[in-house]
């Protein structure tokens, strides 16, 4: 204690980073800090607002109040498609054709139609909640609507009056009236002696009154009306299960950058300790060459382990890897880029703990970087081989064509060059300090 | 063999050598001299092409009749999970030995290292090891040997093992020796003329009979070179 105490740094540290890998895992992995984009699609242009009774509700501002949630994009419907299958929305909110007349009429119900991106599946089922929670409370707010007017119409039937719900009107006597009328009838009929008669209208006068006694539950029955609007929510038909896919990536990019860098880091760090690396530099190696051969270790040993652990995944889990001839490649692109970065670590730290604690206190949260969504993020985890890395092996897991990863497989080829290329030039500044 | 001309190696803060001059011809046998911190390491990694100098210049032989150095650095520079065999067949692979391990059977009984040939490093005491680091120094056959405080680490009979080794190389071989030491006596026995570094300069260049001679002392002996060798320390100029 006494030692930390008079370490405040230290103690800083050791306090702040498991804090701060404890964020940014929770960041990565709930994708709090930014509201999510969607786009909407609106097909229904007939009608701006819904009547509902005496009251008129606008579809904008249910709109306005989803965009206190999420980002809304107003989209074409193709544009949407593009935008989703970028990755520059993470849901398509549609709104049919004939959904206010639907939702006017009270006779069909409304579906609003919401596609959820496979590329971040975490990201989308957020949007999923965040939107049945908007259509939850605007069916709340048109459901109070209907069970005051269903109430009104049931008063109308017991007292009579006009009424206009779901766009009609019509004049209603009452049960009340009609009940007086029948039993004037019923009088009549007796006080003539038609007492046969004045037995079927005793019948309809029970009718009445057991209609106006159960009307009094109408209030319980109409609040059983609680949904006017269904969402319909639906992953993109693309892809192949894609929390899976991302957990699996995820694991695969934290294992394979680990044993990239620590291994990299630790070996020219112990190179340096045991003095073999100044007898290696004076004349026998070059520091490209050095450099060159702690990275095409470090690919190769993560060639290695990610094809064991894809083919784990491969047999003992219910994700399809597949395409096996375009991982090994990924793979040693991958393995060299998190070498080149360890070799610069290894080659600034003296010692080879130093170097270890150093690579894995760096790799662990640019790992969990790289797996935030999100421009500030994004650029963060572009900028290390680890962003590009995970974009590469989620592609490959879940989207349906590779198409998409070369530029993240060019970006990882130019980060393995410069990254080669600085850990050369800092070997040849450090190790001989 | 290896010619030295105003070798100056800045640090950051630190001038660790200083307008330093340096020759060393074939067959030769000289020691670099001092107390701690007064540079003989770093000239030695100048030398030996480890560092590079901030100023001045090293030309070891003609450009087209290089000379080839074996290194012997103050700690052992080995791979210490590697057998001593595979220790020095890497070595002499990246020397581009031709038939390398005949090579290596040759020096690994020439060090007496033929019964721990097949152990790692990490389980060798201390003397053992730095004949290790001697035998990959001897690797692809050098004409000069630089070797930093070769018997700093070893006790009284390794020190005598390892001295009648190099004297066998330097006479059977015809090796060039420069040897880094804080010892007077050893350079006396060792070298035939040395060379004094003190904070980075060069403040003495010869015999220690010509030490003597220029700081005489009662008698010739040992004692009397170490107590010419403390006057002439703190003679030199305090200012690196």
């Amino acid at each position: 204690m006494r030692l930390l105490a008079r370490a405040p740094i230290l103690l800083l540290l050791l306090i702040g980073y498991p804090v701060l890998v404890a964020l940014l895992a929770a960041a990565a992995l709930q994708g709090q800090g930014r509201a999510p984009t969607i786009a909407l699609v609106n097909l229904d242009t007939a009608a701006q607002t819904v009547q509902v009774g005496d009251q008129r509700l606008s579809v904008d501002d249910y709109i306005n109040r989803l965009a206190k949630q999420v980002h809304v994009e107003r989209l074409g419907a193709d544009q949407a498609r593009q935008a989703l299958d970028a990755g520059r929305v993470e849901a398509v909110l549609t709104v049919p054709a004939g959904f206010i007349a639907d939702l006017q009429s009270g006779l069909v119900q409304p579906t609003l139609h919401l596609v959820t991106s496979r590329r971040s599946p975490i990201e989308g089922d957020a949007v999923a909640h965040q939107l049945q929670s908007a259509v939850y409370e605007f069916n709340q707010s048109l459901a109070q609507n209907y069970v005051s007017q269903i109430l009104r119409l049931a008063n109308l039937i017991v007292v009579g009056g006009q009424v206009g719900i779901f766009g009609r009107q019509g004049q209603v006597i009452g049960l009340t009236r009609t009940r007086r009328i029948v039993a004037q009838a019923h009088d009549q009929l007796l006080q003539r002696g038609q007492v046969r008669l004045a037995a079927d209208l005793a019948s309809v006068l029970s009718f009445i009154n057991a209609t106006q006694s159960n009307l009094g539950l109408a209030a319980p029955a109409a609040s059983a009306i609680a949904s006017p609007i269904r969402l319909d929510i639906v992953q993109a038909e693309h892809g192949r299960e894609p929390l899976s896919a991302f957990g699996v990536a995820a694991a695969l990019l934290a294992s394979l950058a680990l044993v990239g860098v620590l291994l990299s880091a630790g070996g020219i760090a112990a190179e340096r300790e045991e003095h073999t690396l100044a007898r290696l530099r004076r004349g026998l190696l070059a520091p490209p060459a050095i450099v060159l051969e702690k990275v095409l270790f470090s690919a190769l040993a993560c060639l290695a382990l990610g094809l064991v652990l894809l083919g784990a995944v491969d047999l003992l889990t219910g994700l399809e890897v597949g395409r096996w001839a375009a991982w090994v490649p990924v793979l040693v692109l991958a393995g060299a880029s998190f070498g080149a970065f360890g070799v610069i670590i290894g080659a600034i730290a003296r010692e080879t703990r130093t170097a270890l604690l150093a690579a894995l206190m760096l790799t662990l949260p640019l790992v969990f970087i790289g797996l935030i969504p999100g421009i500030a993020a994004s650029r963060v985890a572009q900028v290390v081989p680890f962003g590009p890395g995970f974009n590469v092996f989620q592609t490959l897991l879940a989207d349906p064509t590779i198409g998409g990863i070369w530029p993240d497989v060019l970006s990882l080829g130019i980060l393995t060059a410069v990254f080669t290329g600085a850990a050369a030039v800092v070997l040849d500044r450090w190790s001989s300090a | 063999m290896v010619e030295a001309r105003g070798l100056v190696r800045r640090y950051r803060h630190v001038t660790a050598l200083q307008d330093v001059d340096f020759r060393l011809a074939a067959g030769d046998a000289v020691a670099l001299v001092g107390p701690n911190g007064a540079g003989k390491t770093t000239l030695m990694e100048l030398l030996a092409g480890v560092d590079r100098q901030s100023a001045g210049s090293v030309k070891w032989g003609a450009p087209d009749a290089p000379v080839r150095v074996g290194w012997v650095p103050h700690s052992p520079a080995l791979y210490s999970r590697l057998t001593v065999r595979q220790n020095l067949l890497f070595f002499a692979r990246l020397e581009r030995v031709k038939d390398p391990r005949r090579e290596i059977e040759r020096l690994l009984d020439r060090a007496d290292l033929s019964e721990v040939a097949d152990r790692p490093v990490a389980a060798l005491s201390t003397g053992t090891r730095q004949r290790v680091n001697l035998a990959i120094a001897l690797v692809g056959r050098p004409s000069a040997l630089l070797l930093d405080e070769p018997s700093a680490t070893l006790s009284p009979d390794q020190r005598l093992r390892l001295w009648q080794w190099l004297s066998d190389l330097r006479t059977e071989d015809g090796l060039a020796l420069l040897f880094a030491t804080q010892s007077v006596q050893e350079a006396e026995r060792h070298a035939d003329r040395m060379m004094v570094l003190v904070r980075g300069k060069s403040v003495f260049e010869g015999t220690v009979a010509q030490l003597l001679q220029a700081y005489p002392q009662g008698s010739s002996s040992g004692d009397a070179a170490e107590q010419a060798f403390m006057q002439l320390i703190e003679a030199a100029p305090s200012a690196a």
